[in-house]
């Protein structure tokens, strides 16, 4: 455990827009509070930055709970940082000792281009969930909660692969860029409910039609993803996915 | 179907059942090879009686360069696939997951080079032993199948290249046959653990048993 104030260099990428070369630039960041989130700490740092009349440093943060999922960043080359299951912004920094430097990247994919600094643009994951992503219900009034039985053990599944915060986090740990963990979480969460089974196979296949033409990687099941997912997401969902495409293309109707 | 072979899926799905196709093939292989401990008339008859198969076994051959070229040629579409997807590297790159068998994260990260180094290998072996036209070895011109084999194994230059391409074969498998399972979607929370450890012992069987050979050929010559 690390001291109460601590002092860290922090090896920081920055990119002032998408076409531009980008480096890595060292800033001194003393009396760090080992209490802060990650988060914070970059905050403190931005404060530093502007207080100097420099830029501040561009990265992404919404809730700063573990939901939302758009907070992002490699931190020592490690995807959200060197914790399991957390997210950055739950990450804190007694994780760090005093000394220490700490490399911040951003999640680098061709499918997720920089926008600035430590920012990516991962709305190539919004057009895949807009590719199938969704069960279409008729309008109306709101339909009785139990009038569809599901088995507790298949709810407990689909909650499962629910879980999914779509931060990205697998496509920036797998060697191969590949969002098939984030797919697949999203295909299996409908694909096991009673909702899901009218778009079943159109689903599958639009999904990974449209991860393909989004640019990201093949899947090598080397289960790095499953280790950087901030939401534990298993691989399990990945031989899901597989299954359903092989369904889809050899059992589904055209 | 024309969709599964355009597909990153699709292209994965077949490369697993090419993989395994051609692990089947190895299973024969080396359940052939084993009658080497059983001697000189076992072997060569056994090779023998393949060998009069005549248009069948031609059109075995022929099915297992066709297996072996497709599941190459999807290895190279899908690592292209996947470089195009990481355009520029991290500057630093840490596995989240535990101990790793080998430097650089595992035999998954492998699977190119060693399938290539297989590959290599496998060209040695057919001028070896189905061509006979390795320059460096005077091929007995009787003694059968178990004289040839016991030529071409007693080099030291094959001995290097076959040990060498069999341990590449080893790790290739060790990732190979538990990846080809999942991406045909294999995978059950209470067999997964069964899986895992089957596909371990089948890849390093398979290499072992051909090492075995090998060792066994070249200490007894």
């Amino acid at each position: 455990m690390s001291s109460e104030l601590i002092n860290l260099t922090l090896r920081v990428w920055r990119q002032s827009g998408p076409d531009s070369p980008g480096q890595f630039d060292n800033y001194q960041l003393n009396g760090v509070s080992t209490h802060m989130s990650f988060l914070e700490m970059l905050d403190v740092l931005n404060e530093q930055l502007i207080e100097s009349g420099q830029e501040s440093v561009a990265f992404d943060h919404d809730c700063r709970e573990g939901i939302c999922g758009t907070c992002s960043l490699m931190i020592n080359g490690q995807a959200h940082g060197p914790d399991t299951a957390t997210t950055t912004c739950q990450l804190h920094m007694r994780r760090f000792n005093d000394g220490d430097t700490v490399t911040i990247e951003p999640w680098r994919a061709t499918a997720f281009p920089i926008v600035k600094d430590l920012v990516v643009d991962r709305s190539a994951f919004d057009r895949i969930i807009s590719s199938g992503g969704y069960v279409s219900v008729n309008t109306g009034n709101a339909p009785d909660g139990n009038a569809i039985p599901v088995a507790g053990s298949q709810q407990e599944v689909a909650m499962d692969a629910a879980a999914c915060i779509g931060c990205g986090a697998c496509v920036a740990a797998c060697k191969n860029a590949s969002a098939m963990l984030f797919v697949s979480a999203k295909v299996s969460q409908l694909a096991i409910l009673p909702q899901g089974q009218q778009e079943r196979s159109e689903r599958v296949v639009s999904m990974v039609s449209q991860m393909d033409d989004e640019g990201f990687g093949s899947c090598t099941n080397t289960s790095e993803c499953e280790a950087a997912c901030p939401a534990e997401i298993s691989v399990s969902n990945i031989a899901r996915l597989n299954r359903e495409y092989l369904r889809a293309s050899l059992c589904g109707r055209d | 179907m024309i969709r599964i072979c355009c597909t990153s899926v699709g292209q994965k799905v077949l490369m697993a059942l090419t993989g395994l196709a051609l692990c089947g093939f190895l299973a024969t292989h080396l359940s052939g090879n084993l009658l080497l401990f059983a001697g000189e008339e076992a072997f060569n008859t056994y090779a023998e009686n393949l060998h009069s198969m005549g248009v069948l076994l031609k059109a075995a051959e022929v099915g297992l360069l066709a297996t072996f070229l497709a599941h190459l040629g999807l290895a190279v579409s899908t690592t292209a696939m996947s470089r195009r997807a990481r355009s520029r590297q991290y500057d630093e790159k840490e596995s989240k997951q535990g101990v790793f068998a080998l430097p650089g994260g595992g035999a998954s990260n492998w699977m190119l080079l060693t399938g290539l180094g297989i590959g290599a290998f496998l060209v040695l072996h057919l001028v070896d032993l189905k061509f006979k036209m390795r320059p460096d070895l005077v091929y007995p011109t009787d003694g059968g199948a178990y004289a040839t084999v016991n030529t071409v194994l007693s080099s030291p230059v094959s001995f290097a290249a076959y040990g060498v391409a069999l341990i590449l074969l080893g790790i290739h498998l060790s990732h190979g046959v538990r990846s080809a399972l999942q991406s045909l979607g294999v995978s059950h929370s209470k067999w997964n653990k069964l899986i895992e450890i089957g596909s371990m012992l089948f890849a390093w069987a398979i290499a072992l048993g051909f090492i075995c050979v090998l060792g066994w050929v070249v200490l007894s010559s």
